[in-house]
């Protein structure tokens, strides 16, 4: 399909040699950048100066030395972590049946994972309140089949966060997941088993030490969305468990202390940013020892 | 012990395919109910809760709302996503990192932050409770999106036609609409469905920006499920994701007609 991948860069050389001048082309990135500068990072930006109203750090020391509010940040993490182990650990067989059968599994599979996709977190979440409900479709279920005789409460609890988490980040974590566990070939599982090893120990000497690039990329991706939910925990949550976001909306909307949201909202922009930065080096890790290992 | 293991790990994942798709597939189902309730599975059938809804002035300022907003937020952010991304395709300069960067970092940046950060300069600017505002809002969530598809189709195009359009004499603006813009037309139209849909969807940043004349169908169905769940609320869902579906079924029928 493509010829040559060089020649485009002919006719700019050419011209920037002439003339001096970057070609018209160039500036049409400036549109975008300046919309942005105005509307995505000066809005950023303002957040940070209110947030130091002269310079003073009074609001992130009283974020520091609040016990709600770190009792707020606290349970934000262990919501995230909680959300991490259970999704990834729901995705691990789902992205090893995708990885390893056949077309048509495949394709059901990646249907299941994508449809949701295209419906919104906020009707993904409204469906959840029907469904854990009292008198819903998952305590029915559970009723009937003589597991429980009274309704379990799965809404305004921990549980129901969870849950609605898991089925929106689930995606984000079956993706790396795969796309690690399909260049893993299950040849080295036979030769382990060859070599007398059951399909446990193969399991866990083998298979599993091969996609742990995948489990850290799918862990720190869905540890990452998980900080800034909003909707789902203030749909399904009850206030008592509520998490950053909810604290930041709060703090605008009804108690109209601009200055501790904005410090507030900075602390969790620098949370996702360290976790960002963290998924970032581990996959360069990872990628420099397979190219490493490839090399070898 | 084999046998027992492999009808256990189909089992689970199993399972794991009806968790995802039961929340998304139950909603349509539930508007046909007839009860006053909301439940699953629906009783009986009915389309009144879609008469309902559509007959209401509430719900038909949203929509409208809802349709103009998207409908701007993916002409705007298609014109200046794409013309970010051809530019990004075909020079290499310095800090281009930074500028790809910067045009994909509203994808990761919690809403919750950005919809204070935009509520606190919107004011000021006399954007807030405008459809303006939310346009521009919905703007930076969707550029990403349009960037990412336009230059995924730009990677794939034969690199040497436009040269090839250039060496014979041809201007840029000709070149970039008779051999360029039909190249990419894939990329370009999905990142506008893209756009479209996010638009379509947003309700975090919406809610901060938008007052009781401008508000959009995602914040009508957000103060529902807060106060009352009734089929009413499903129907409108149901109304949303018929659109999203739609947009998305195009977007495919627009790739498959052109590969």
């Amino acid at each position: 399909m493509t010829v040559s991948t060089n020649d485009r860069d002919v006719p700019t050389k050419a011209r920037t040699s002439r003339t001096l001048r970057l070609p018209p082309a160039f500036w049409l990135v400036v549109p975008a950048v300046l919309f942005l500068a105005f509307f995505f990072v000066y809005p950023l930006l303002k957040l940070v100066a209110i947030s130091l109203p002269g310079g003073s750090i009074e609001y992130y020391q009283q974020i520091y030395t609040t016990p709600v509010f770190l009792r707020v940040i606290g349970e934000t993490f262990r919501v995230s972590l909680l959300v991490t182990v259970v999704t990834v650990a729901i995705a691990y067989p789902y992205a090893y049946a995708m990885a390893h059968s056949g077309k048509t599994t495949l394709l059901v599979l990646t249907m299941a994972l994508l449809i949701p996709f295209w419906v919104s977190l906020l009707l993904r979440s409204f469906s959840w309140i029907v469904l854990l409900q009292n008198s819903g479709l998952v305590n029915d279920l559970l009723i009937s089949l003589g597991i429980i005789n009274k309704p379990l409460r799965l809404i305004r609890t921990p549980l129901g966060v969870i849950i609605g988490m898991t089925h929106v980040l689930l995606p984000y974590a079956v993706l790396p997941l795969y796309s690690v566990m399909k260049k893993i070939d299950l040849k080295l599982m036979e030769a382990s088993a060859i070599c007398g090893a059951s399909w446990l120990k193969g399991f866990i000497r083998v298979y599993f030490p091969l996609s742990v690039p995948g489990v850290m990329a799918a862990a720190i991706l869905v540890f990452t969305l998980s900080l800034g939910f909003y909707i789902t925990p203030a749909l399904l949550g009850s206030p008592r468990d509520m998490m950053i976001s909810q604290m930041i909306a709060g703090q605008f909307n009804e108690q109209l202390n601009f200055g501790l949201g904005s410090a507030l909202a900075v602390t969790l922009m620098l949370l996702t940013a360290i976790a960002f930065g963290l998924f970032g080096a581990a996959r360069a890790l990872f990628q420099k020892r397979a190219h490493l290992a490839g090399g070898a | 012990m084999d046998k027992l293991r492999r009808i256990l790990f189909w089992i689970i994942v199993g399972a794991t395919a009806i968790f995802l798709l039961v929340p998304t597939l139950i909603i349509v189902p539930m508007s046909f109910t007839t009860t006053a309730a909301l439940e699953f599975p629906p009783v009986g059938f009915t389309l009144d809760w879609y008469a309902k809804v559509l007959g209401a002035p509430d719900w038909q300022a949203a929509l409208v709302n809802s349709l103009m907003v998207a409908i701007a937020t993916a002409i705007f952010a298609t014109v200046i996503g794409t013309a970010a991304a051809l530019a990004l395709h075909a020079h290499e300069f310095r800090g281009k990192a930074i500028i790809l960067g910067l045009l994909l970092s509203p994808m990761v940046t919690p809403l919750i932050v950005l919809a204070v950060g935009m509520y606190m300069v919107f004011a000021g600017w006399g954007l807030v409770a405008t459809r303006l505002g939310l346009v521009f809002a919905h703007t930076v969530l969707a550029v990403p999106f349009v960037v990412v598809s336009v230059l995924a189709s730009a990677k794939m195009m034969n690199q040497s036609l436009v040269p090839a359009s250039l060496g014979l004499g041809a201007s840029r603006w000709f070149t970039f609409r008779r051999v360029t813009l039909p190249l990419i037309m894939p990329g370009v139209l999905s990142g506008a469905v893209f756009a479209f849909i996010t638009s379509w969807d947003e309700i975090v940043v919406s809610m901060f920006l938008a007052d009781i004349q401008t508000r959009t169908v995602p914040i009508m169905i957000w103060q529902q499920v807060r106060t009352n769940l009734d089929p009413a609320t499903a129907a409108v869902a149901a109304i949303l994701i018929f659109i999203s579906a739609t947009g998305v079924v195009l977007s495919y029928k627009i790739r498959e007609a052109r590969s």
